[in-house]
């Protein structure tokens, strides 16, 4: 056989490269191996592909009542889940570096999914639609998934923090008509809120005084001036010296169907020389956009309550309900200005403006809401006037007067 | 002898796939890598020569009044607005070179920054910036507008600054103002 192709060379070129191919074949059958080499190296270079770089497929699918967060990888994962505000934090631990692959994703729930890598880990970052919101985990183990569930409060699974925010707190109350007991029913109610409290001292001076003692003793006296002046219920936030977080003071506020709320605060700068009082009301921090809807909000406040009021727990609510301090900005800045006055009387200075700031403990106030900054504890000379019985009952009596102003234009209105 | 060369033809085949399939493999494998880092500025490579510097002005409170007052200083050049962000939140760590206030206690560290495509930055600080702050509202707005200012003042691409503290998000420095929401610039703390 193997002489035949060698004895005719001259016919050999005249065949085919598909002829030739056989005969090669046929004459020396090893050199197969070498053609069948490169592709067992292709095949083995696919297979082995994955196993070098272990691979997370993100993904999110909406059901009825939930968001559904998928991780797939390759591998079997471990991994910790850290709440905070609206974010999950997903932290895998990872020898080698994840090849991330993330689907394109719409959700009612979900907002956003990120990622970052550490050292030996990635942490995949969820961000709800809402802070108010809970979730479960569990994991698949063939193929390795955690899946991660995540629905708006109101469903009947609540972790913790669940309670949080002043919306729902509210909004169940004002359905059930509150039954928090109060003096007198019938009477208005002006919360005070003395900042701070607990383990929680805010401020402190050279001289060892705690903004929250202050902001108590302060509170306290004005209290006591209103009651005795005026028609309207007195609620506290805190009446001792106990940790109150800033939703439930907003809360509190809401709770008591609030007309009035006023924060006391003692102030502290970097600056040596910062003195004097300021009164603060809401900045919304709010783009054109949002700024927009807002407007809306405040030239349509009326709307706006019936919208708290209603039964319908959908979501425009809970969004509105966490800018509640929109509607009244209008009213909470003229409340600032009518107290801010009488300050300035007080302390001889010349007319130290209103100021806005987005602070927490006001953002969820559904009602006309300042924050007053009586004198500066990081001033030594203010720290010392701050401690004294004449200076708190002249302070109090200042934001007294500037309520009464107000409230001779408000309740008109 | 047609044979042979057929065999060499093989052979030398065989090769140039082997050394194709190698040549894929390795580009697979560097394709992987920015995968992680897409969301991030990616590192920048070190230069032997001297390095391009930009300008850039930090925003610091002072003795003086209640605004913010610029100071002027050089940055590493980068493309990356990335790169160039986290360097201003450094030198604002830094402190002021002109007797200024620092807001910032000098104990924190920038964890991380990323800004994303709405042009949102996030701005991750360790817990000193919260432990070590000096708590109060004047204080807390000092802080909180020397870094969203210089950040927005620096780059267009920066619309609205969230400060994260320790890899989360945190609701106020010191019982304050909220850091729940991304903030706008604060034009009108700019001294002159």
């Amino acid at each position: 056989m193997s002489s035949d192709a060698g004895s005719i060379p001259a016919a050999s070129s005249k065949i085919s490269w598909y002829q030739k191919k056989i005969l090669l074949n046929q004459k020396k059958r090893s050199s197969i191996f070498l053609w069948i080499f490169p592709f067992v190296f292709f095949f083995l270079g696919f297979s082995s592909y994955p196993q070098n770089q272990p691979f997370l497929r993100l993904s999110v699918k909406d059901h009825p009542s939930l968001s559904r967060v998928l991780i797939e990888s390759s591998i079997p994962l471990s991994f910790s889940i850290e709440r905070s505000g609206s974010f999950l934090f997903v932290k895998l631990r990872a020898d080698k570096p994840f090849r991330i692959q993330r689907r394109p994703f719409r959700s009612r729930f979900i907002k956003s999914l990120g990622w970052a890598s550490g050292r030996d880990f990635y942490t995949i970052t969820i961000r709800t639609q809402h802070r108010n919101f809970s979730y479960d985990s569990f994991t698949i183990s063939d193929p390795p998934q955690l899946v991660i569930d995540v629905s708006p409060n109101g469903g009947e699974e609540r972790r913790e923090e669940s309670r949080e925010g002043p919306k729902r707190i509210s909004v169940e109350t004002n359905k059930e008509e509150r039954k928090v007991p109060s003096a007198s029913p019938g009477r208005k109610s002006i919360v005070i809120d003395p900042g701070h409290g607990g383990l929680e001292s805010g401020a402190k001076g050279k001289f060892g005084a705690l903004e929250k003692d202050i902001t108590l003793d302060i509170s306290l006296r004005l209290k006591n001036i209103i009651e005795q002046k005026l028609a309207y219920n007195v609620v506290l936030t805190r009446d001792k010296d106990v940790n109150v977080s800033l939703e439930n003071r907003a809360a509190e506020a809401n709770n008591n169907k609030a007309y009035l709320f006023i924060s006391i605060h003692a102030n502290s700068s970097y600056r040596k020389e910062a003195r004097g009082s300021e009164t603060f009301f809401l900045s919304l921090n709010a783009t054109d956009e949002e700024a927009r809807r807002l407007a809306y909000l405040e030239n349509n406040s009326a709307e706006f309550e019936d919208r708290i009021g209603g039964d319908n727990e959908d979501d425009i609510k809970m969004i509105l309900w966490d800018m509640a301090q929109a509607a009244y900005l209008k009213q909470s800045s003229q409340l600032a200005e009518s107290i801010q006055k009488e300050l300035n009387l007080l302390l001889g200075t010349i007319n130290r403006g209103i100021k806005q700031a987005p602070f927490k403990v006001l953002t969820g106030v559904a009602c006309p809401a300042v924050l007053v900054e009586v004198a500066f504890i990081s001033n030594p000379e203010e720290e010392r006037k701050l401690l004294t019985e004449a200076f708190q009952n002249n302070v109090a009596q200042a934001i007294y007067r500037g309520l009464v102003n107000f409230l001779r234009r408000y309740s008109q209105e | 002898m047609d044979m042979k060369r057929l065999i060499y033809v093989g052979l030398l085949l065989v090769l140039l796939i082997i050394l194709v399939i190698i040549f894929f493999r390795k580009g697979g494998e560097e394709r992987i890598k920015p995968a992680s880092s897409t969301t991030f500025p990616e590192q920048e490579p070190l230069s032997e020569e001297p390095e391009e510097t930009t300008q850039i002005t930090l925003f610091f409170p002072s003795e003086e009044d209640t605004l913010l007052h610029p100071e002027v200083r050089d940055i590493i050049a980068s493309s990356s607005v990335g790169i160039q962000a986290k360097q201003v939140i450094e030198e604002l760590i830094k402190g002021s070179q002109n007797g200024y206030i620092s807001a910032v206690p000098p104990e924190t560290k920038l964890r991380e920054l990323f800004i994303t495509e709405e042009g949102v930055a996030y701005v991750d600080f360790s817990r000193e910036i919260q432990e070590k702050h000096n708590s109060g509202s004047s204080a807390e707005i000092s802080t909180i507008f020397s870094i969203v200012n210089s950040l927005t003042y620096n780059f267009k691409s920066v619309k609205k600054v969230f400060i994260l503290i320790d890899g989360g998000e945190k609701q106020t420095l010191g019982g304050h103002i909220d850091l729940s929401r991304p903030f706008l610039p604060q034009h009108d703390l700019i001294a002159n």
